[in-house]
């Protein structure tokens, strides 16, 4: 293993002679880096200035980096406390769960989450375009970083209220409705911002292209208007259906997962997380993490690729499938088999402990 | 300076430069009426004082300030909690008689600016999540949230600003050098303080899941809970098979402990006999710690176990 590990410390250093790597406060950052034991090694580093940084990962390589998602005044301190923190990035992690490579489905699932998520930052937290930081995290799904002054002080249990926004953990769409006395059912409006006007605007869909999904009744363009009225403004007692509130939360539960987007709950509450510092290696794939302007279109094995085509010759662990990278077919491989594969793909395999150098 | 400001809410910018300008010393009877004032915290005694006449109004501001004194010098969390949700209810219910000029005052300086937005009354995410109590409604999952804004009403905002004031109360600094005042009417402070609270608790670490831990850091650390956090804990322990007398020694540790009131729903809960909800439920409480997808918060130690 000596020899592949001497390969890929001298192929990082190289991509590193030539990378762009900008951190924002770079001089306000804790850093922590890994090797081939752990993903994280050591913490509490830090670089006064963004040509330190550089000069530390072409001399001395790490597998990963990753640098605070908080500002502190002494980032070297320990332990934590004697930081002193001073606000943090607000982040989101998605991921997908995935076997050795990622499936075009899982592309195209952690993709949509992404572009979702955008919208809703932008939508709802009203979070602009120069604030988010899109990043590919190098591995299975997609980074945000979010470096706005509003967002910057909030503490983990605002963070945890976030996140659970966008993911839609608690959602009680029942909680919507309550009674304003006898007679009189509040509810959702369609002027309605968040999650309640979210309701609205999937029951009037409903009602307008298949409202039996609702009710039989709501067929009848009378008994339709009167649902749409209770939207209007809020007044839910207007339809004589006794159990309306019950059957459009059924319907909206199921479209109401669709909005939501499935974010790492954990990283985003934690005020004090590491996360792999945009533009540097992924050690597990040797891929970059890579600074995006969109996530339409995005495909790693094509676009993140930080090694050229020219040939590595490597000796397969492990039957490896067919599989699409560097703008090739990559073909199969059968256990044992020796073969010259374009650099950026053995490497892959070779961090994936998949295959060995010959 | 409004004096009558200053004494409503001492706390305030205003309530610090009536005590600097007018050259406040504390005098034994503000170190007296300091004492009382946290003594009625732990009493639940919440009406304000209306002092009418100005050297009464100085006294009234100086006993603020001796409260706190004697609170830093203490350095006890019990006390300190106490006296901070006492004073944000005392200043929660003269603000909502309060005029608007005021309230503007108030709001500037605790960080809390409502505005128009979209036709609705709003204040930002930010501001939001930092000062909106642990209650089912104020969950933003809940709320209309558009823009970077979150709508709320005037009740709400007052409610946002108690808990501001909250906030801004309990922040007690250090106090290495009390003056002897403040050391004599510590000692009778403490001989004033009720010896059934607050209790320790002994727990074995890793004994209950992240959810759980949490409220009993909540309980630990003298914070308050929310109704939910609060019953759920109940049944919670109530299910591990928790007596009812070590129960009620826990909650004597969340500031505003009535044994009253404690022991009444104590009682309840045993005898429903409810079951524990499940993290679905816990989730939409907004008490889901970390997802360990257990199924039930009871499950933990099976689980822990299984996984070793």
């Amino acid at each position: 293993m000596e020899a592949e590990k001497a390969m890929i410390l001298k192929s990082f250093s190289d991509y590193y002679k030539q990378a762009k790597i900008t951190v924002p406060f770079v001089e306000q950052r804790e850093f922590g880096v890994g090797g081939f034991r752990k993903k994280i090694e050591s913490r509490h580093m830090s670089f006064a200035s963004l040509s330190a940084l550089k000069n530390y990962l072409v001399q001395d390589p790490p597998l990963y980096i990753s640098h605070s998602i908080a500002y502190y005044k002494y980032p070297e301190a320990t332990p934590m406390e004697n930081k002193d923190w001073l606000g943090g990035d607000l982040i989101f992690d998605l991921d997908v769960h995935s076997g050795m490579f990622l499936t075009s489905e899982e592309i195209e699932e952690v993709t949509n989450d992404a572009i979702k998520l955008e919208d809703i930052l932008k939508e709802e937290f009203g979070i602009k375009d120069e604030e988010m930081l899109r990043v590919f995290s190098g591995g299975r799904g997609f980074h945000i970083h979010v470096n706005s002054p509003q967002f910057r002080k909030i503490n983990g249990d605002g963070r945890r209220e976030i996140a659970d926004y966008v993911s839609g953990a608690g959602l009680d769409l029942g909680k919507f409705f309550e009674k304003a006395d006898k007679y009189r059912m509040v509810g959702p409006k369609r002027s309605d911002w968040g999650y309640r006007g979210r309701f609205c605007r999937i029951i009037q869909k409903t009602i307008e292209e298949k409202p039996s999904g609702i009710h039989r009744g709501l067929k009848k363009e009378e008994e339709k208007n009167k649902v749409l009225a209770c939207m209007e403004d809020g007044n839910w007692s207007k339809t004589p259906i006794k159990d309306i509130v019950e059957r459009t939360v059924r319907v909206a539960e199921k479209e109401m997962r669709l909005e939501t987007v499935d974010v790492d709950t954990g990283v985003t509450i934690d005020t004090k997380r590491l996360i792999r510092v945009p533009n540097t290696l992924h050690g597990s794939t040797g891929l970059v993490a890579k600074k995006l302007d969109r996530f339409e279109g995005f495909e790693p094995y094509r676009d993140a690729l930080a090694f050229g085509n020219e040939p590595l010759k490597i000796k397969a662990n492990q039957d490896l499938p067919e599989q699409d990278f560097a703008g090739e077919t990559m073909e199969k491989i059968e256990k044992g088999e020796e073969k010259g594969v374009p650099k950026s793909y053995g490497t892959y395999l070779i961090l994936k402990d998949a295959a060995t150098l010959v | 300076m409004d004096l009558n400001f200053a004494c409503k809410y001492p706390f305030t910018e205003e309530g610090k430069q009536v005590i600097i300008e007018n050259d406040i010393q504390i005098s034994d009877e503000m170190a007296e009426r300091g004492v009382n004032r946290i003594v009625a915290a732990l009493n639940r005694e919440l009406r304000p004082a209306k002092p009418v006449h100005l050297s009464d109004q100085l006294i009234e501001i100086g006993s603020y300030g001796a409260a706190r004194m004697l609170l830093a010098h203490l350095k006890n969390r019990y006390l300190i909690n106490k006296f901070a949700i006492a004073e944000a209810k005392k200043a929660s219910s003269l603000m909502s008689l309060e005029n608007s000029e005021n309230l503007e005052k108030l709001r500037e300086e605790l960080g809390i600016a409502p505005k128009e937005f979209g036709g609705k009354l709003v204040l930002p995410i930010e501001a939001y999540v930092k000062f909106s109590p642990r209650a089912i409604e104020y969950r933003l999952i809940n709320r209309n949230v558009k823009g970077g804004f979150v709508e709320v009403n005037q009740r709400e905002i007052i409610r946002l600003m108690e808990e501001g004031v909250k906030m801004k109360v309990e922040k007690v600094g250090r106090f290495p050098n009390a003056p002897e005042t403040i050391r004599k009417y510590s000692e009778r402070l403490m001989k004033l303080v009720p010896k059934t609270a607050p209790s320790k608790m002994s727990f074995k670490e890793g004994d209950n899941p992240p959810c759980i831990e949490k409220l009993l850091e909540t309980a630990k650390k003298h914070q308050n809970l929310g109704h939910q956090g609060r019953w759920t804990l109940v049944v919670y322990l109530i299910n591990k098979g928790m007596p009812y007398e070590k129960i009620l020694q826990i909650f004597s540790n969340f500031p505003d402990y009535d044994e009253r009131v404690a022991s009444y729903q104590i009682k309840h809960a045993i005898k429903r006999e409810y079951s524990m909800p499940a993290c679905g439920m816990m989730l939409s409480y907004g008490l889901c710690m970390a997802n360990c997808k257990i199924g039930n918060p009871l499950r933990w130690k099976a689980w822990k176990q299984k996984k070793q």
